[in-house]
């Protein structure tokens, strides 16, 4: 198996160091495959994204560090949607989101879309255009985390 | 902006056995329906991070991730004949239509090949010819383009469809309701294999083609349905004479009476049944009748002619399951 990279080794990977004000947020993406053993079993991989094509699970891993002195109040990590990735779920990390192009924002069971005549229905995935995680409490000086969410290449 | 702050995403490192759990409770990947996303493009993403940390509030981006998207090789053929296409024995140019459609994401040609005698049917026809139609979805063998491979395999945009024209020649040998298969197959010239195949490089825009769900190749098959008919032709004769006896003796009549049976599924046209009058025998005049009507003796609009030693009736195109009954008299001389 090729390098398979599990999210350990994506935590590890050295934040996007940003002097100015010791808060560095890291962005990687990983290609979720299946693969089925001798047994039947199957079993989900992340690979580094090598080959991609139309199809293809994307998960992104945002990691975020506070590295400065200060804690870092009012955190927002806002991630517009690759034109060409379809929106399919963030795990269980509730984020926000929006379907308008980030005009309003919500948790995706909350919006709805207009459709042609006026009328509205449920917001899906594939409508999100906008992925937001904002913060109950400051990130205390040293904190870190990570957040995903999947994607499917359209 | 912020409506409410997200209770769910607390700043804590995410176990990574916890998430491979997770991973493992979604479903399988999706195959786009659609071409999706051009081979070539790239996939670029960026996330922002905005916070306080006492001075105001700060905007930061991420590293900014780019992706390849590589070429999909993906193709679909499918038989345009909703039906069995009818055919006759020895009959040539008989012509079943494809569609062949690129599902991948990439331009790509595809080589097209037959196969006729794959079973499953009760013969074999003999493929003369592919054409490519140029667009109007219809066969003319002027304005298509006779196929060569390797020379003019058509190359398709992700998601468009090409018209394919096989011709076929039907052997003499077959009978009514023999049924003859065809396979049109394509197969994406970059190249074909399992799923998940790819070739390193050979992908539009640079980047590798990997091989789709289809494999890379597709078939669908066309059938021809022999329509053939059989003419039976079955004449008897009945004689009156004046003597109230059926005995030939001269002076008698003699009315004959041909009955054309037409069996199959198809039909015959230009079917005609022509009669001599025989040796010392007259022609009576004005005496054929075609389903108990009377024709006239001349070459006219109607269908019978007498010229002076054959009868004549022209029945023209007549379907399995019918006959015709063609009568006329004669007198012994």
């Amino acid at each position: 198996m090729r390098t398979v990279l599990f999210l350990l080794l994506a935590m590890l990977t050295p934040g996007h160091a940003l002097a100015a004000n010791q808060v560095a947020l890291d962005n990687a993406v990983f290609v979720e495959r299946v693969s089925t053993d001798a047994q039947g079993k199957q079993k989900i991989l992340l690979e580094e994204p090598k080959v991609v094509v139309p199809g293809d699970r994307l998960v992104f891993v945002l990691n975020y560090r506070n590295a400065g002195a200060q804690p870092a109040d009012k955190f927002v990590i806002t991630n517009p949607m690759p034109s060409a990735v379809r929106f399919a779920d963030a795990g269980d990390t509730r984020p926000f989101v929006s379907v308008d192009g980030g005009k309003q924002w919500g948790l995706l069971a909350d919006l709805s879309v207009p459709m042609e005549g006026g009328s509205r229905r449920a917001a899906q995935p594939a409508d999100v255009t906008h992925v937001r995680w904002a913060f109950q409490k400051p990130i205390p000086v040293g904190g870190t985390g990570n957040l995903m969410f999947r994607g499917v290449v359209k | 902006m912020m409506i409410a702050p997200v209770g769910g995403a607390k700043h804590r490192l995410l176990p990574s056995y916890s998430l491979i759990a997770l991973l493992a409770a979604f479903a399988l990947p999706v195959q786009a329906k659609a071409a999706g996303t051009r081979a070539g493009s790239t996939i670029s993403n960026t996330a922002s991070a905005s916070f306080d940390t006492g001075g105001g509030t700060t905007t930061i981006d991420s590293n900014r991730v780019d992706l390849l998207v590589d070429e999909l090789l993906d193709v679909t053929v499918d038989s345009s004949n909703p039906a069995d296409v009818p055919t006759t024995p020895g009959a040539t140019g008989q012509l079943l239509t494809f569609s062949v459609t690129n599902n991948g994401n990439g331009v790509e040609a595809f080589g097209l090949t037959t196969i006729a005698n794959a079973g499953g049917d009760n013969y074999d026809p003999a493929v003369t010819q592919i054409h490519l139609d140029n667009g109007d979805g219809l066969f003319d063998a002027g304005t298509d383009t006779l196929y060569t491979p390797g020379a003019n395999d058509p190359s398709l945009n992700p998601d468009q469809s090409i018209t394919v024209f096989v011709l076929a020649t039907t052997p003499g040998t077959v009978v009514d309701g023999n049924r003859g298969v065809v396979s049109l197959l394509a197969a994406a010239k970059t190249g074909t294999g399992d799923p998940g195949d790819s070739f390193a490089g050979q992908g539009e825009g640079g980047g590798d083609a990997v091989v789709g769900s289809t494999g890379a190749d597709g078939q669908d098959a066309g059938a021809f349905i022999v329509s053939a008919a059989t003419v039976t032709l079955v004449k008897s004769a009945v004689v009156t004479n004046s003597l109230g006896t059926t005995d030939p003796v001269p002076g008698a009549t003699i009315t004959y009476t041909i009955v054309a049976t037409v069996a199959g599924s198809g039909s015959v046209s230009g079917l005609a049944i022509t009669d001599n009058i025989p040796a010392d025998t007259s022609y009576v005049p004005s005496s054929i009748t075609l389903g108990g009507s009377g024709l006239s003796d001349a070459a006219d609009a109607d269908a019978g002619d007498y010229n002076g030693t054959r009868i004549n009736v022209a029945l023209g195109t007549v379907a399995g399951g019918q006959t015709r009954t063609v009568t006329f008299r004669t007198t012994i001389d």
